[in-house]
């Protein structure tokens, strides 16, 4: 492997001890399945959020589309069901496809505004398309999908049954790695260096003959890509039905910013050390003081987020410059 | 046919005209300086030329193609390149990455991956003597470094136009003349036209520039070779007479 792509290897390692702690340390593959969810949200929001400088907090609409697409693959094509399996194939490029759609729709508006602006149009983007459905009736409205007796006509029922308790949270890993992945690719391009110059500094960027509305875009359809893909497994194929309200609720997006900005905003490792940290403090705090987690949750991650502006891993990558240990933090 | 060419550009911020129906005309490798008090325009100049700002009357040609409305990103591929008056690092890039981001995307930037771009800012960093700050932030340069390091941005794009803003002032005497050497010699090796923009660094502007244009308030009150412009009684007077007035 070449030395630049060396900064994988502690994702790969991390993603790999979270599997084996989950699958042989008994009674804590919950605890695993959350940590990996949380990961994976910010691997995914990361690749916009950290390497553009832009805020989405319409970002859950995303994961919204790839509920929606995963529930209408299932619940249209049911009909194929001697093919099992490939109707999940479906669902995610179902989910791939509504999530790509809906980035492009959104990026070609609200990516021409910059920085503040940007944040509050794409804000007005997530309500806006709960209310759609709603009162629109797509996609059966307020009344949502639930495709749980389909899933078991397709799967069977034991199977249907190990997707959502274990194979769901398996592809949930997948995603953040694949994710992780992308981000490294990205950084080691072009298209990272287009990204890191125009979330400087937008206008030097332009002059510099970087084409940035394009490469925001880029970055953008990329993370609601995975964002799609993570609604698809974590939402649809473990708790097989979608309500609008559900998916379409902003505090995902409010923790996606949280672990990113707690991990490094930019960095590769920074969405492993962020969902780590913020999935491990909120699932003891809801066990210790539940009710309370969040007026304790608040100024811890402000402390944090104050102390630490750059992330854990961006600190950390300061710390280990010019080191052996550098060479794997980026 | 000239490199670059302004024909009657006027560019108004509401009511007030910061360029004023400036024409003027620049040849491949020519040394031009472009002087004038603050406020007389130069910085507006650049931005019309390099595309920040389109002009609301006039048009702007370059290499035989009418530039005037075309997007920024646009130009930089044809070979205009520029730094800016307040230094506009990649604060949280190093600086190779920064001046590798220029030959990626400038005019050979088609046919250059990451890693001959890493090269070839290695090369233009040794050039102007940020060697020893090539690892570093961008963010954490001084001041003389940052424009330092965006003489090498821009210089890593290959352009045919180099429009460096004020990019001398602030530094020793010693390093202007070093810094007008290699520029008079880039300019030949790679046949690029410079414009200059000094204010106040007369020093950077006869040592350097073959022709000088003066503004005046937005107006182009002269444009002769460097000699005559300094004769000239007006330039005189912009320079030094107003301000005697004030006092
Ligand atoms: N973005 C802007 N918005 C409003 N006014 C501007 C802007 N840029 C420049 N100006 C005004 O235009 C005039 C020319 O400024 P500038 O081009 O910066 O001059 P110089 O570079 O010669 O000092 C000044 O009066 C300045 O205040
Ligand atoms: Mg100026």
């Amino acid at each position: 492997m070449r030395k630049k792509y060396l900064p994988i290897i502690p994702v790969i390692i991390a993603y790999l001890v979270l599997f084996l702690v989950g699958k042989n340390v008994s009674g804590t593959w919950q605890l695993v399945a959350t940590l990996l969810f949380y990961c994976a949200l910010g691997q995914a929001f990361n690749i916009f959020m950290g390497m553009t400088g832009y805020v989405d907090f319409g970002y859950v609409a995303f994961m919204g589309m790839g509920t929606y697409g995963m529930a209408l693959g299932i619940t249209r094509f049911v009909f194929l069901q001697e093919y099992g399996a490939v109707i999940i194939v479906i669902g995610f490029l179902l989910a791939l496809l509504m999530s790509t759609l809906l980035s492009i729709a959104v990026g070609a508006v609200a990516l021409r505004l910059r920085g503040a602006y940007f944040a509050i149009a794409t804000i007005g983007v997530n309500e806006g398309f709960r209310f759609l459905i709603e009162g629109a009736r797509i996609w059966n409205g307020s009344e949502g999908i639930i495709f749980m007796s389909q899933l078991n006509d397709i799967l069977g029922r034991d199977a249907a049954s190990a997707l959502s308790t274990f194979w769901a949270d398996v592809m949930v890993l997948v995603i953040a790695f694949l994710a992780a992945l992308t981000t490294l690719l990205f950084m080691r391009s072009k298209i990272g260096y287009a990204l890191t110059a125009l979330r400087e500094d937008e206008d030097a960027a332009k002059v510099m003959g970087i084409n940035v509305t394009k490469y925001k875009i880029i970055a953008f359809i990329t993370s609601a890509c995975f964002a799609g893909s993570l609604g698809a497994a974590s939402w649809a194929l473990k708790t097989p039905y979608v309500f609008p309200p559900e998916v379409f609720e902003i505090h995902y997006t409010i923790e996606a910013i949280i672990i990113v900005l707690l991990g490094g905003a930019g960095t590769l490792l920074g969405p492993v050390a962020g969902g780590l940290i913020y999935g491990i403090s909120k699932y003891y705090l809801s066990i210790f003081i539940p009710g309370f987690q969040l007026l304790i949750f608040a100024p811890i991650i402000i402390v944090i987020i104050v102390l630490f502006p750059q992330g854990v891993v961006g600190m950390l990558r300061d710390y280990t410059k010019n080191t052996v240990v550098g060479r794997f933090i980026v | 046919m000239s490199l670059l060419q302004l024909m009657g550009v006027t560019k108004r911020f509401g009511g007030l005209v910061a360029v004023n129906d400036v024409s003027l005309e620049i040849a491949s490798g020519q040394l031009v300086g472009i002087v004038g008090p603050n406020g007389s325009g130069k910085t507006t100049l650049f931005n019309v030329i390099s595309g920040v700002f389109f002009p609301e009357e006039g048009r702007v040609f370059f290499d035989g193609q009418d530039i005037t409305r075309l997007p920024s990103y646009k130009r930089a591929p044809m070979g205009i390149g520029r730094t800016f008056q307040i230094p506009r690092p990649f604060g949280s890039a190093t600086v190779r990455e920064n001046v590798a981001v220029g030959a990626m995307f400038g005019t050979l930037g088609h046919q250059l991956n990451v890693n001959k771009s890493l090269k070839i800012a290695d090369d233009i960093i040794e050039k102007v003597g940020l060697a020893d700050h090539r690892n570093k932030l961008a963010g954490m340069l001084t001041p003389v470094e940052k424009k330092l390091m965006e003489i090498a941005r821009a210089l890593a794009m290959k352009p045919k136009l180099l429009m460096m803003d004020e990019a001398m002032a602030g530094m020793h005497p010693n390093d202007i003349d070093q810094m007008v050497n290699f520029i008079k010699k880039i300019t030949q090796e790679e046949s690029l036209a410079v414009v200059a923009m000094v204010e106040h660094i007369m020093r950077a502007v006869t040592g350097m520039a073959e022709k000088v244009i003066v503004l005046h308030q937005g107006s182009k009150l002269v444009d002769a070779p460097t000699k005559e412009a300094l004769q000239d009684e007006r330039v005189m007077e912009v320079y030094f007479g107003k301000s005697v007035e004030a006092l």
